[in-house]
């Protein structure tokens, strides 16, 4: 059977490398990106199940994120996580159907199940 | 007798008028005191929360990102400034060199999370001025050396570090700093830009400041040494032998005649060592920008090593507690470089470590010193290649070394050495050494409980996840750590930061009583030690020498097995700890290294001063422990006599109560109190262990109000020659707190206690002086009296025939169980030292009062 594909995109280096290394441990392919225009060049090219993206990045930020992969495959989940956590970013995001929402320094195992349903639900 | 409270207030009037002014300049009222000491301990409550929540964070089970560390941080520091704040109010400014090293470890912290640079500082420093924290100025591996020789007090060659600002003045003397911000700008980093910025550097000048800053470092070097003294210049990057290795990447140049432009060329060659292809790739692999490095170098003499090697202070991969030493006659360059043909030992660590395995090398070639400068590889003599280049002795010499070094840095380390022709052993670098983490694999857990006994399940807090083996170490004393075994299971009934002193060595950690936010539980979290706490009746059910195996999973279950589960432990890292692999984990989670380890760990040491703090949780530990010492000598000059009460007791302990706030029930009638109007905490808990039937001997204490005393209030000095009635016993009492002086006969006893529903801020401090009788019963006694005080988990010291016990942060319920005992046994005491007629006594007589017997 194929492994799911899970795309990381954060804007800090030790964010993509600890879920990396926790999800590959799962058995998931993996794979991440410092900001969101590369990130979206990979996703022309390859279909990804689940995108975990940080909301406030540089450039290309996570809202605009979510908007193409809704556009380009509206079965694949996106999970935002965000230092800044707050009730308006959290109805933004969600409004835009998000899959979940995660306020850093977010659980890995939280994300992990997150991920599991996401998957479950698709 | 009738008119104590009347007595006390006109005479506290008549003392504040005679005190008025110049003697009194300094006398806080106790409320205030008293307010002060709770700010100090609401913000240090806050920041140990901080300093666990970060731990937690940080542990790798969580994603996290700068921002987090960054937030959790300034909210520490404003919490720590603050309590520095109160802390100076409350303890009069005597600690006000504090601050000075809050502002130390915060400019460390500082550098790492907001990348701030601190300001040009010294050129060149010498080993015996580096001081801990300059690691950011002098290298990674000149800082360590520094440790060695300056607080370890070992042998280390003399010399000088090149500090980072020498560097950054070098390059941009000579432009150089250009060229390495172009590195790169057109893709990848090329060789030859590489090599362009090394032959800059290998011609460039030095700049006029630090060529007359290193002659004056090499003339007053050399004023240490006589006849040839060449030096070996070292590489120390700021991340080097840190976090991060960097074995073998930078250049060394051996043998330098100890003159200027010898050092400054050897010192332009180890600076372009830093730019090469493979520090390059290191840099990038790492997720470093070779752009911001900066390299510190290292001038030290040569030792004229006889010997020289390597010494692994845990093998690694090998069995555990052996530590590993290599070994060939003449310089250790070929052993740090992989010669294989080199001599190695085993030796098994414990309290009589022994030589377990011996390999003796060919050891055909060896590196010498050249006869003018470098070095140079000759056959060794045929009487000496294949001939042990150790004796017996010195290789456990050795191993002792590496033994302390380790204990020092609480973790296993990589040393180099060498072994001059004196037969004396030189420490030449240390640093960290990863060796792979015994973990457990998870989801054992159900199916053993089949076939493998259970001696523990369902209790207690599991404060590091994990699981370890070995045998039970039950701890009645605090004394008993001295004799605590590598690898045994501690098992305990109190937690204390007193096990920081074990933590090398100690397996797994379970406690009858404690919380997961203590002092120890960070310090286990930071060592990842697996640990139980509040397992309630764990010491009475493990036994002292059995083997057991503590599982403790993620989810907070814990189990104890009996004998050691091998299928439990494997070598397999759990998830937390393979995230050490990760390069950018270990970046952000070397800030910790400032936070959150404990380095103050005995109130009784003498490094309990401030300059001994390098860690915020230090700084907090020093704040709490001299609070309370703030707080009673608040209560002893400062206590507001005038409100006193007289308390009535069914025993004759004739004690005046001043209440500061919520001590007293608010409805009592009259100038005296009762039992029933006590609501202090503390207070009632001693009270009713006083009055515990039978352990006050009413019938051999003489009742004279003389015996009463006094207090230690200072009332009886202002007025000396004044009436007996002055003598009482007082209790500064609150809801939660108790200070309370008493003297029978000619005996002083002072507590201080402070009881509430945090644990952490709980502390009981009893003193205990004086005795009538002659020195010997008096010793007697203080030994009697240090024996029950340790049974219930005190830590003792005893000075001629004063007796200081301190025990903090055990609960409330604990708390008071322990006082009720204490006030039985002051009243126990009294009388004691009449009945201790000979050395058996003190043993009958403890097994007696903790056997709830106290007739004598």
């Amino acid at each position: 059977m194929d492994r799911y594909r899970v795309m990381i995109i954060d804007d800090e280096k030790i964010v993509g490398d600890m879920a990396k290394m926790s999800l590959e441990r799962e058995g998931y392919l993996v794979e991440t990106f410092l900001n969101g225009e590369p990130a979206l060049a990979r996703l022309k090219e390859e279909r990804f199940d689940v995108v975990v993206t940080d909301l406030k990045m540089k450039g290309v930020d996570g809202m605009e994120v979510l908007r193409t992969v809704k556009e380009l495959y509206p079965d694949t989940k996106v999970i935002m996580i965000t230092a800044f956590a707050n009730l308006d970013t959290a109805i933004e995001a969600l409004r835009g159907d998000v899959h979940d929402f995660f306020p850093k320094p977010v659980k890995i195992r939280e994300l992990k199940v997150s991920i599991e349903r996401a998957l479950g639900s698709r | 007798m009738k008119d104590f409270a009347g007595y006390t207030a006109r005479l506290v009037k008549k003392a504040g008028k005679l005190f008025a002014g110049r003697f009194c300049r300094d006398r806080v009222p106790l409320p205030v005191v008293f307010g002060r000491f709770r700010r100090v301990l609401e913000n240090h409550n806050r920041a140990i929360e901080i300093i666990t929540d970060m731990g937690e964070k940080l542990g790798g089970d969580y994603l996290f990102d700068i921002t987090y560390l960054r937030r959790a941080y300034t909210e520490l520091r404003e919490n720590i400034n603050d309590s520095i704040e109160s802390f100076g109010l409350l303890t009069q400014g005597k600690y006000s060199g504090l601050k000075a090293i809050f502002g130390r470890i915060d400019r460390e912290i500082n550098r790492l999370l907001f990348d701030e640079v601190p300001a040009s500082r010294e050129m060149v420093l010498f080993f015996e001025d580096i001081t801990w924290d300059r690691g950011s100025e002098t290298g990674g591996k000149n800082a360590n050396l520094a440790v060695l020789k300056n607080e370890l007090k070992l042998s280390v060659p003399d010399g000088f570090s090149l500090t980072t600002s020498a560097f950054t003045e070098f390059i941009r003397h000579n432009g150089i700093d250009a060229k390495i911000a172009a590195l790169g700008q057109d893709g990848d980093i090329t060789e030859e830009e590489l090599m362009d910025i090394r032959s800059a550097i290998l011609r460039g000048e030095m700049p006029p400041a630090l060529n007359k800053e290193i002659g004056e470092a090499i003339k007053k070097l050399g004023t240490r040494c006589s006849g040839h003294c060449p030096l070996a210049v070292r590489s120390s990057a700021v991340e080097e032998d840190g976090e991060y290795s960097f074995a073998g990447q930078y250049e060394s140049v051996l043998n330098v005649p100890l003159g200027e432009a010898a050092v400054e060329d050897a010192y332009r060659q180890v600076l372009a060592s830093l730019f090469t292809e493979k520090s390059a790739a290191y840099h990038r692999q790492a997720g470093l920008d070779i752009k911001n490095a900066r390299m510190a170098v290292g001038c030290l003499f040569m030792v004229d090593a006889a010997v020289s090697g390597v010494l692994y202070s845990e093998n690694p991969g090998g069995e555990r507690n052996t530590q590993l030493i290599s070994a060939t006659w003449g310089l250790g360059k070929s052993i740090v470089e992989g010669q294989t043909d080199a001599d190695s030992y085993l030796i098994r660590k414990g309290g009589q470590p022994v030589i377990t395995q011996k390999k003796t090398g060919r050891k055909n070639s060896m590196v010498v010193n050249g006869e003018r400068s470098g070095i140079d590889i000759v056959s060794t003599p045929s009487n000496m290649a294949g001939k042990s280049s150790l004796t017996d002795e010195q290789a456990l010499d050795l191993a002792a070394l590496g033994a302390r070094i380790e204990a020092y840095f609480r973790t296993p380390q990589d040393i180099e050495w060498a072994l001059d022709r004196e037969g004396r052993f030189s420490l030449l670098q240390t640093r960290p050494l990863r060796v792979a983490e015994q973990t457990l694999r998870s989801g054992r857990a159900k199916e053993l409980k089949q076939y493998v006994p259970v001696l523990l399940e369902a209790k207690g807090l599991v404060v590091q996840p994990g699981a370890a083996a070995g045998k039970v170490f039950l701890l009645r004393h605090m004394d008993d750590l001295d004799h605590f075994p590598r690898g045994a299971v501690l098992v305990a009934h109190h937690d204390s930061s007193n096990f920081v002193r074990v933590m090398p060595f100690v397996s797994a950690i379970i406690t009858d009583v404690g919380t997961p936010t203590s002092h120890m539980a960070s310090v286990c979290r930071e060592f990842r030690i697996p640990a139980l706490v509040n397992a309630g009746d764990a010491s009475s059910i493990l036994r002292h020498g059995q083997e057991v195996t503590l599982l403790a999973d993620d989810e907070g279950n814990a189990i104890v097995y009996e004998g050691i589960v091998d299928t439990l432990i494997d070598h397999v890292r759990s998830g937390s700890a393979k995230m050490d692999e990760l390069y950018e984990f270990r970046k952000k989670r070397y800030v910790l290294r400032f936070i959150s380890p404990l380095n103050l760990i005995d109130p009784l040491l003498d490094n309990f001063v401030p300059e001994g703090c390098k860690t915020m949780h230090d700084i907090l530990r020093f704040i709490h422990e001299k609070s309370v010492a703030g707080l009673i000598e608040g209560a002893r000059d400062g206590g507001q006599a005038s409100s006193a009460v007289k308390l009535e007791l069914p025993i004759p302990a004739g004690i005046m109560v001043a209440d500061i706030g919520g001590g007293i029930r608010e409805q009592y009638e009259g100038r005296s109190v009762s039992f029933e109007d006590i609501v202090s905490i503390p207070f009632r808990a001693i009270l009713k262990g006083m009055m515990h039937p039978g352990a006050w001997h009413a019938d051999t204490v003489s009742l004279g109000a003389q015996d009463f005393f006094s207090s230690m209030m200072r009332m009886p000095d202002i007025v000396s020659d004044s009436s007996d009635y002055l003598r009482y016993n007082v209790a500064v009492i609150s809801h939660d707190y108790v200070n309370l002086n008493l003297r029978f006969g000619y005996h002083y006893n002072m507590m201080d206690c402070f009881c509430s529903d945090n644990a952490r801020n709980n502390h009981i401090y009893f003193r205990f002086a004086g005795g009538a009788t002659d020195i010997l019963k008096r010793s007697r006694r203080l030994e009697l009296i240090a024996r029950i005080l340790r049974e219930f988990g005190f830590t003792i010291k005893i000075k001629g025939d004063l007796i200081i016990a301190r025990l903090s942060n055990i609960s409330r319920e604990e708390m008071e169980k322990i006082l009720d005992q204490t006030g039985r046994l002051i009243a126990f005491a009294r009388q004691l030292d009449a009945v201790l007629h000979d050395e058996a006594s003190v043993e009958r007589y403890a097994r007696k009062f903790m056997g709830g017997e106290y007739i004598l």
